[in-house]
């Protein structure tokens, strides 16, 4: 049966389990909604490990919080941290008869669990056999042998999806190359012959106490020129204003200045 | 009890013969994939053309083999509990289905092949990943960039079909219907024209079916509760084993699984993505599903119905009962008002389902060999009215609109009669196959339904009134109206298109004339293996 420390780890594990789910439906950021669903993920991957499958447990945490959460936060960096669902109902009620369904659901789950029996013998048979299993064959020969003696159709056959994947992957987001690159000098080129910015793009701002590519050069009236930074970071409204540096520049000036008079 | 020792290795009992339709098909798929690979990009249409020809008739010529190899196969029967533990049953429903399947999907292929004089599928657009409307694409086109991809796709979605009627567990149903579907949710995106509307139904197609696909996988979850097994033939027996009553699990997994195959059939109410995405989704690849998917779903309900959840029909038929007067009346009922030929078959698709709902709810031997006949006839059909809806074309799209059809019999008598024809199919007037297919389903249903088949026919009956209005309705405006504008012009197709409509229409003829060979060969593969 449960021995204490199996029941210590879930009661510390269980909660924060539920924790983790919680935090995937209620959190407002989408890395956030993630890292719930990792901390629940890992914690499914320790139950396992307590349960005697190690193999589950370890294969659990390195492809559902390992790979299939790095492709979560992938996504989420795709379609930009900051981009949020609207929270706007669209279709009327949809939350209501949702929440109606969950308590259903949750009724009947709580409902058919509660019905279960536990027999002491029926369990210690069941964990005997467990043991026997594992100290004969090991955990991973025990699956192994499942799948590939059963289950060896369905096995076999994921493979027909995993293809039909990657085809559909290339089919609907590889483009190909139908105008080949430019190179540095057809550029270079090209700039010349249209007889703009021969010299290439201004470089960002330079100044005496400040240097990076998110602020503007300055032009000779001193208006931010707009092509010295890049349209990536004047999109994302990611420029940096100019005022401040242009007030230092004026400081030491007057400072020079004031030297030169006394 | 003392610990078990535990078996044995024990290998899985395979049956290569019954399974060579399955595997020629995948292994073709596969070798496409590897054309893809390394042939260069003029020779490909052809090449993968052949190989999926070549090998949907060499299936067939498997198929016809593996009739006398019928038995369960993959898995083994447990030595301690005498469970017999095998992923698929090919029995007479499997291979019926695995025959149609491949036939139609001969015919289905045959017409997303069509080139009309270009260089690649006509309905395919040259560069699935650029952006519609785009410099990108014009230039793909120029270039020559073709999408022969959708052969080796179509191939592994057939794959899927034959095996969603021949899987003898949950786990592998949900296998199938993924291997089904992805494939089919890539194609309908792949449009040459109008690319925003077709790139919108896959996405659309895409979101409802994972989350049919959650549903059903959940529906197994609760199965595999109730029961303690993921087998057909455990989860039937543990239903008869077990006190009668009202379990929560039993009833609420059934009827997760059935939403599951419910969606993939266009049963309302879920049915809501089927004109969308029969109307996005390019021509020939709508036509290819309306028949091979709808043939394949209804294969995995009759088998779902018949042998993993037949003792507890009572606890689930009621709800499908409501499901196949919901999809008849509204599929019927919606027709009517569509302006759009695609919409029109798409909501006329809805409404068969319902009519075959009809016959699976029958709970007899006819009832499976009717529903086998029924989603063969309308295939073949579908399949060439799609075909005939590829080829009536206005500023180079195709002219879907109704009004476009208007005229069309008198500047083009052969298309606009054989559409008529087909469209007289659809309405089950006799002399045609659709009349023998409803009038087996409700034959089936009077027969063996009890009081609600009865109900069930008279309200089917009602509703195909209602729907020879709507094809009554598109004949009148090809042959009694005069055209619009004369810009609406007929391509002229080529030998595998015209091959294709010509057998379609001819099976369905020849079922209507004929019908009791097939009749006969379906009423023989009516039994299911356990």
């Amino acid at each position: 049966m449960t021995s204490t420390a199996e029941a210590v780890a879930f009661w510390i594990l269980g909660p924060l389990a539920v924790l983790g789910a919680l935090g995937l439906i209620f959190a407002r950021k989408a890395v956030h909604a993630a890292l719930g669903m990792a901390l629940t993920m890992v914690t499914l991957g320790v139950f396992y490990l307590i349960e005697k499958a190690d193999f589950l447990g370890v294969i659990q945490i390195f492809v559902y919080t390992g790979a299939v959460m790095m492709i979560f936060l992938f996504v989420i960096m795709l379609v930009g941290v900051d981009s949020s669902d609207s929270l706007l109902e669209t279709i009327k009620g949809q939350r209501w008869w949702s929440f109606i369904f969950v308590i259903g659901l949750a009724g009947l789950l709580i409902f058919t669990l509660g019905q279960v029996t536990f027999d002491a013998k029926t369990v210690q048979a069941g964990m005997d056999r467990l043991v026997a299993n594992n100290n004969a064959t090991g955990n991973v020969t025990g699956i192994a042998e499942k799948i590939f003696g059963q289950y060896v159709w369905a096995f076999e056959v994921t493979s027909a999806l995993l293809i039909t994947a990657a085809l559909g992957a290339m089919v609907l987001a590889h483009r190909e190359r139908i105008v080949p690159k430019r190179t540095q000098a057809e550029w270079a080129a090209r700039r010349v012959k249209e007889n703009q910015d021969v010299a290439g793009l201004p470089a960002p701002g330079v100044y005496a106490r400040h240097n990076a590519v998110d602020t503007p050069a300055l032009l000779p009236d001193g208006r931010p020129a707009a092509k010295s930074v890049s349209r990536v970071l004047v999109a994302r409204d990611q420029v940096a204003r100019t005022d401040g540096y242009r007030d230092v520049e004026r400081y030491i000036e007057r400072e020079i200045e004031e030297g030169r008079q006394k | 009890m003392t610990a078990v020792a535990p078996a044995a290795f024990q290998q899985a009992n395979i049956d290569y013969l019954a399974v060579l339709p399955l595997l020629i098909v995948f292994g073709a798929a596969l070798v496409g994939v590897l054309v893809e690979a390394f042939v260069p990009r003029e020779r490909r249409h052809t090449i993968q053309l052949t190989i999926s020809v070549a090998s949907l008739v060499l299936a067939f010529v498997a198929i016809l083999f593996a009739t006398k190899h019928q038995g369960l196969t993959f898995g083994y029967t447990d030595g301690a509990t005498s469970r017999r533990l095998f992923a698929l049953a090919i029995d007479g429903p499997a291979l019926f289905m695995q025959g149609a399947l491949v036939l139609m999907g001969v015919l289905g292929i045959l017409i997303m092949a069509e080139r009309f004089g270009g260089v690649g599928s006509d309905a395919f657009t040259a560069s699935g990943a650029s952006t519609p409307g785009s410099p990108i694409e014009a230039a793909s086109a120029r270039a020559g960039l073709i999408t022969s991809e959708v052969f080796p796709l179509t191939l592994f979605a057939i794959g899927g079909m034959m095996l969603f009627p021949t899987v003898n567990d949950l786990i592998g149903m949900f296998i199938a219907l993924e291997v089904l579907s992805l494939p089919l949710y890539i194609l309908s995106g792949l449009a040459r024209r109008r690319r925003l509307l077709s790139q919108e139904a896959s996405l659309k197609y895409f979101l409802l079916g994972a989350f049919s696909s959650a549903f059903f996988l959940f529906g197994t979850a609760l199965l595999y509760g109730y029961a303690g097994s993921v087998y057909f033939g455990d989860l039937s027996k543990a239903v008869s084993d077990t006190s009668l009553g009202l379990n929560g699990l039993l009833v609420a997994g059934a009827f997760l699984v059935f939403v599951g195959l419910l969606f993939k059939v266009g049963a309302v109410p879920f049915h809501a993505w089927t004109p969308d995405v029969y109307q996005g989704a390019p021509t020939p690849v709508t036509g290819f599903m309306a028949a091979c998917t709808k043939a394949a779903a209804f294969g995995a309900i009759l088998r779902l119905a018949y042998v993993g959840l037949d003792t507890a029909s009572w606890q689930w038929q009621n709800a499908v009962i409501i499901v196949a007067v919901l999809t008849m009346i509204v599929g019927a009922v919606l027709s009517v008002t569509q302006t759009d030929m695609k919409r029109l078959l798409a909501y006329s698709s809805i409404a068969h389902a319902g009519f075959v709902l009809v016959g699976v709810l029958a709970f007899d031997q006819r009832g499976v060999s009717s529903v086998l006949f029924y989603v063969v006839a309308y295939g073949f059909s579908i399949i060439a009215a799609f075909g005939l809806v590829t080829l009536v074309r206005q500023d180079g799209g195709e002219a879907t609109h109704l009004s476009q059809w208007a005229g069309l019999g008198k500047s083009h008598p052969v298309i606009a009669g054989t559409m008529a024809f087909l469209m007289l199919a659809f309405a089950g007037i006799p002399l045609t196959s659709g009349f023998v297919a409803k009038f087996a389903v409700f034959a089936a249903a009077i027969g063996t339904g009890g009081a609600t088949g009865t109900v069930l026919v008279v309200i089917g009956a009602v509703c195909s009134a209602i729907t020879v209005f709507v094809y009554a309705r598109v004949i009148v405006l090809m042959f009694f109206s005069e055209p619009a504008d004369d810009t609406v012009e007929v391509l002229v197709p080529s030998v595998g298109t015209t091959f294709a409509i010509a057998i379609g229409t001819l099976i369905t003829f020849a079922l209507g004339v004929v019908p009791s060979s097939l009749l006969d060969l379906a009423d023989r593969a009516s039994q299911f293996v356990r």
